[in-house]
């Protein structure tokens, strides 16, 4: 209890309330501390009020209330801040002073002014004596601090000519104020006794909170609006407290009584009460609107997941999203909604959404497990795309971050195992490559060279004999194309990081690239072994290798992974979407190339649902860039040659389509044979509409097992040969399904389109990814 | 009248719901004044509760406690459910005082009210069905009060003379007193009974300050007039003292009726 408060009270009220206060607070300690002490105040209460008994049993009753020290929540702190502001925008009614109204007596008013007036206060006053020493002001009004009616007071105030800011000049500064200026001043100093103020114009003199307030001159516009107001108010009689009131228009202000509650510090969300049953420990937290709410939207919330979940759990997809929606829009951070949307994007392929959703639900609650869990999987999934994207180092970001979450995480440990090692012999490649230029521009070339003419010769011949034959819509334009991106889908693995690779064609690379077109012609095979007829035309214009290594490839590559497709073909045909049939070779192709055996068989199938909606959604984007890649690649080839001294006559674009020309390069040819079945194995597969699809995904898939298998057999070679080290198989591979996928997918496209679509796809590459290498 | 932690949640299903409007008694014979009042106070009690739990400020409450003594002005206290027309008014006041409050939170926090520590209310009929009551009662009392629901309180007169006042006053003691917060208190707590739309609300604003300063025994200067003939013309010391009377029994009554 506040015992100075509750003297005051007592003084004023005298001893009855002390009688009664005893009576109702008997039970109060607090009371029973301060008791003695208020004793002897109430003898010394006049007591001649006739007070109201009821009040005072008000008191007595509510004085626990009343004098608690908590009950006081307004702090007295900086209180006047905003006067000038507030004048110019009047948010509230500026009253003059109540003195003016109530006329207070004179003596009344100068006593209890001098009483209250402190240091710091703003004074307004006008100059009405000028001496060598300073000036003499008439105070007319307050300006901030206490609001008074002094102007009839006689007040005068000195202004010492120290406490005028001299302006730097060195002639008086007193010359620039004259008798009846309008001077605002802070009040420096009060002399109680002898009744005399001195004012300063220096702004150090006011209170921090007023420092922004001007002092000095001022003209009569800038007068306080409660004095301007109290003038009127004064020289006519009509105008009352009440009427002036009205008449301001911050009194109609809708928003007055929140911000005087602002002004005067009440919480209106608080409020005090002097009811038992309103106090404010009475309220508990869990009882407020919002709280209530929260709970209700949680469980409604959840309720919509529920059933989600159920209808996912029968395979209605959309009605599922939609509730989960519904969740989310209830709730807007449900745990369960977020991770059970991101595990539906993440079935259907949004795996950048997905992986929004876990991290949002994992931002609202960081131990969800089902959402680490997920969270973790979907970021191994992407980062596989990422890889496959060549974006290998986000993709290692990715992983790591995978493992962060989840550091037992089997796939992901091997994902990134893997991507370092792969980023690793890239860089190790890189330098070697360099190296490698530098000796090689010194030796020399000419057997090298000779071999290749040899070859192309060869080449050119079969192709000739090819184009002859060739009574499908295969026009040459198209074969150019994609023999441009199959090269490059070929010559990318040999040379996206290490540019110089394809030097390294005078040992291995020729080999290699041959292999790789044996590994397709015999992925081609193997796709002819389920197609039966169809594939027969092809393998009579490729007649198989001689090689013996891509021989072997395609037996062994062949029917082991038909097996497995069997199974994702299940799948499919579960859902019984044949659209997106013809994505699945994508998926397969990554998760058989990425995915250890460790992982789960239920990860496998979701992986395959998702890359499979996700293809169907980027698939043009995609098969663009593909393209571009393509291009960029062949830019590339002929920047090498140029730099082999013409030696490479001609970019594959013009010699393929100009056969007579001569290219040494090899990239081009031995693919574009490749490329050119396939793309017949497309138009082929267009024929026999029905079946065609699934076998030429097939035959695609075929096709990546195939290549796989010719790169493992590239490395095999590359060790015997010593270190010409291709790229890292993993990246390797990814270009070679890249290429395949892009072939594929290009097979029903116009040629001139497919042109207008690699240039432009070109352009943004050299804008866009380029820097990146 | 039972308490009201024991009234069941539905409301609407009590007898006397709106949609089987009963024609008004005007006579009430069997009414017992008392134990009126002490039924309004209660509703008020829970106008007032549930408003601070709905985040409502003082001026809508006001409202929807002056929307509610009208209301029951005109009407009989048998006829219709009082605690249901309580949430309307919370729910109309909130639309008078551009304080917009949702009924599905009035719903909420009324029900937690009657059945405390209970569980959310499920999205299901009953639900529904309570928040349709409320809407329809806001139209009855809309139609009941004439469509004349903006009122003027005594707050923003409070706040003024507040602000008056305190210039009167040697700021130390001023900021030493905890009369704002007191007379505030005194004002929301005096629409707890029909006090509210009895007196003036300049009277009502007045009488509160008097009090709080009295109750601290802050003493103002006395000039010609009084400070508060000043703020209101019309304000004498009888209408002071009966605001001041019938407030201090509203305190009795909260010791008595809850």
């Amino acid at each position: 209890m506040d015992r100075d408060l509750l003297r005051q009270c007592l003084v004023f009220h005298g001893e009855s309330l002390f009688n009664k206060l005893k009576c109702e607070q008997t039970e109060n300690p607090d009371f029973q501390a301060v008791a003695p002490d208020l004793c002897k105040v109430t003898s010394e209460s006049r007591g001649e009020e006739q007070e109201n008994p009821l009040v005072e049993q008000f008191i007595a009753r509510k004085a626990d209330i009343l004098f608690c020290p908590s009950w006081k929540t307004t702090t007295p702190q900086e209180e006047e801040h905003e006067e000038q502001e507030e004048e110019a925008t009047e948010p509230y009614a500026i009253m003059p002073p109540l003195e003016l109204f109530m006329e207070v007596s004179y003596e009344e008013r100068r006593s209890t002014l001098y009483r209250d007036l402190e240091k710091g206060d703003i004074v307004v006053g006008r100059i009405n004596n000028i001496r060598d020493y300073g000036f003499f002001l008439t105070l007319l009004c307050m300006a901030g601090g206490l609001k008074r009616d002094i102007e009839d007071l006689e007040l005068s105030a000195l202004c010492h000519i120290r406490e005028i800011p001299s302006t730097g000049n060195h002639d008086d500064p007193l010359s620039y104020y004259q008798i009846g200026d309008f001077i605002r001043a802070g009040v420096k100093d009060i002399d109680r006794y002898q009744e005399k103020v001195t004012v300063s114009l220096q702004q150090a003199s006011l209170l921090p909170s007023l420092g922004h307030v001007k002092l000095g001159v001022i003209t009569r516009e800038e007068l306080p609006v409660h004095y301007s107001r109290s003038l009127r108010a004064a020289s006519d009689s009509s105008e009352t407290y009440e009427f002036i009131l009205r008449r301001c228009h911050g009194y109609h202000n809708p928003s007055v009584v929140e911000y005087l509650l602002d002004k005067v510090r009440i919480s209106d969300t608080h409020p005090p009460s002097m009811m038992r049953g309103l106090q404010s420990k009475l309220f508990q937290a869990e009882d407020f609107a919002t709280a209530i709410r929260k709970k209700q939207s949680a469980s409604w919330a959840l309720k919509c997941v529920r059933a989600g979940v159920d209808l996912f759990k029968h395979g209605r997809h959309v009605e599922s999203m939609n509730e989960y929606n519904k969740a989310l829009e209830i709730d807007t951070n449900n745990v369960e909604a977020l991770v059970a949307r991101g595990a539906l994007y993440a079935n259907k392929g949004g795996i950048m959404k997905a992986i929004t959703d876990f991290e949002k639900a994992l931002e609202n609650c960081p131990d969800h497990r089902n959402a680490r869990k997920y969270l973790c999987q979907t970021l191994v999934e992407r980062g596989k795309q990422l890889e496959e994207q060549e974006k290998l180092v986000t993709a290692e970001g990715l992983y790591r971050r995978a493992l962060s979450l989840d550091d037992s995480n089997p796939e992901a440990q091997q994902a990134l195992h893997k991507i370092t090692d792969a980023i690793q012999k890239s860089i190790r490649l890189q330098e070697e490559a360099l190296a490698k230029e530098q000796v090689k521009d010194k030796s020399g070339k000419t057997s090298a060279e000779k071999l290749r003419k040899i070859l192309k010769e060869e080449k050119r011949m079969k192709k000739k004999r090819k184009r002859s034959s060739s009574s499908l819509s295969a026009s040459s334009a198209s074969s150019r194309n994609s023999s441009a991106s199959s090269s490059s889908s070929s010559s990318r693995r040999r040379s996206k990081k290490k540019k110089k690779k394809h030097r390294r064609s005078e040992r291995g690379s020729k080999r290699h690239r041959r292999i790789s077109s044996r590994g397709s012609r015999g992925s081609e095979e193997g796709k002819s072994e389920r197609n039966g007829g169809k594939d027969e035309d092809e393998v009579e214009w490729f007649p198989a290798p001689p090689n013996t290594s891509a021989t072997f490839l395609n037996k062994k590559g062949g029917p082991g992974f038909g097996e497995g497709d069997e199974e994702e073909e299940e799948v499919e045909e579960k859902l019984g979407e044949e659209r997106r049939i013809s994505q699945l070779y994508s998926l397969s192709a990554a998760s058989d190339n990425e995915e250890s055996d460790s992982s789960r068989r239920e990860t496998k199938r979701r992986e395959s649902k998702e890359s499979r909606t996700g293809r169907r959604k980027s698939r043009s984007p995609e098969r663009k860039d593909r393209r571009s890649r393509s291009s960029e690649k062949r830019d590339k080839h002929r920047e090498k040659e140029k730099e082999d001294k013409g030696r490479n006559s001609d970019s594959k674009r013009r010699s393929s389509l100009d056969e007579s020309r001569k290219r040494k390069v090899s990239c081009s040819s031995v693919d574009s044979e490749y490329s050119r079945k396939s793309s017949f194995s497309g138009s082929a597969s267009k024929l026999l509409e029905n079946r065609s699809k699934r076998n030429s995904i097939d035959g695609s898939r075929y096709d990546n097992r195939g290549r796989e298998d010719v790169s493992e057999v590239e490395e095999v070679k590359r060790e015997k040969g010593g270190a010409e080290g291709g790229l890292g198989k993993s990246g390797g591979n990814q270009k070679e399904q890249r290429g395949v996928s892009g072939e594929s997918s290009k097979k029903a496209l116009p040629s001139n389109l497919l042109d207008i679509f690699s240039q432009i796809a070109k352009f943004q590459k050299d804008k866009g990814v380029g820097p990146k290498k | 009248m039972e308490a009201p932690s024991s009234r069941p949640s539905a409301t609407p299903d009590a007898p006397g719901w709106p949609a089987g409007r009963r024609p008004l008694s005007g006579g009430e014979s069997e009414c017992d004044p008392a134990r009126d009042t002490k039924t309004h106070f209660r509703v008020c009690r829970f106008i007032m509760e549930t408003g601070v739990k709905l985040g409502m400020r003082s001026v809508p409450v006001a409202t929807a406690c002056v929307l509610y003594h009208r209301f029951f002005k005109r009407v009989s206290m048998r006829a219709y459910e009082p605690y249901l027309v309580a949430m309307s008014c919370l729910y109309l006041a909130g639309k008078v005082e551009e304080q917009h409050v949702r009924t599905r939170d009035i719903i909420n926090v009324s029900h937690r009210y009657f059945n405390s520590g209970s569980a959310p209310l499920d999205c299901d009929k009953e639900f529904w069905d309570l928040r349709d009551s409320v809407v329809q009662c806001e139209l009855l009392i809309l139609r009941q009060l004439n469509f004349q629901v903006s009122f003027e309180h005594p707050h923003k007169y409070l706040l003024h003379y507040l602000l008056s006042v305190k210039s009167l006053v040697n700021r130390h003691a001023w900021s030493r007193t905890p009369i704002t917060e007191t007379s505030w208190a005194l004002l929301r707590d005096c629409y707890h009974g029909d006090m509210c739309i009895r007196h003036t609300p300049q009277h009502i604003a007045i009488a509160t300050l008097y009090l709080a300063l009295n109750s601290y025994g802050v003493e103002l200067p006395v000039g010609e007039k009084e400070w508060w003939q000043v703020l209101c013309e019309d304000a004498t010391k009888a209408n002071i003292d009966a605001v001041i009377s019938d407030l201090l029994q509203l305190y009795d009554m909260d010791a008595k009726c809850i």
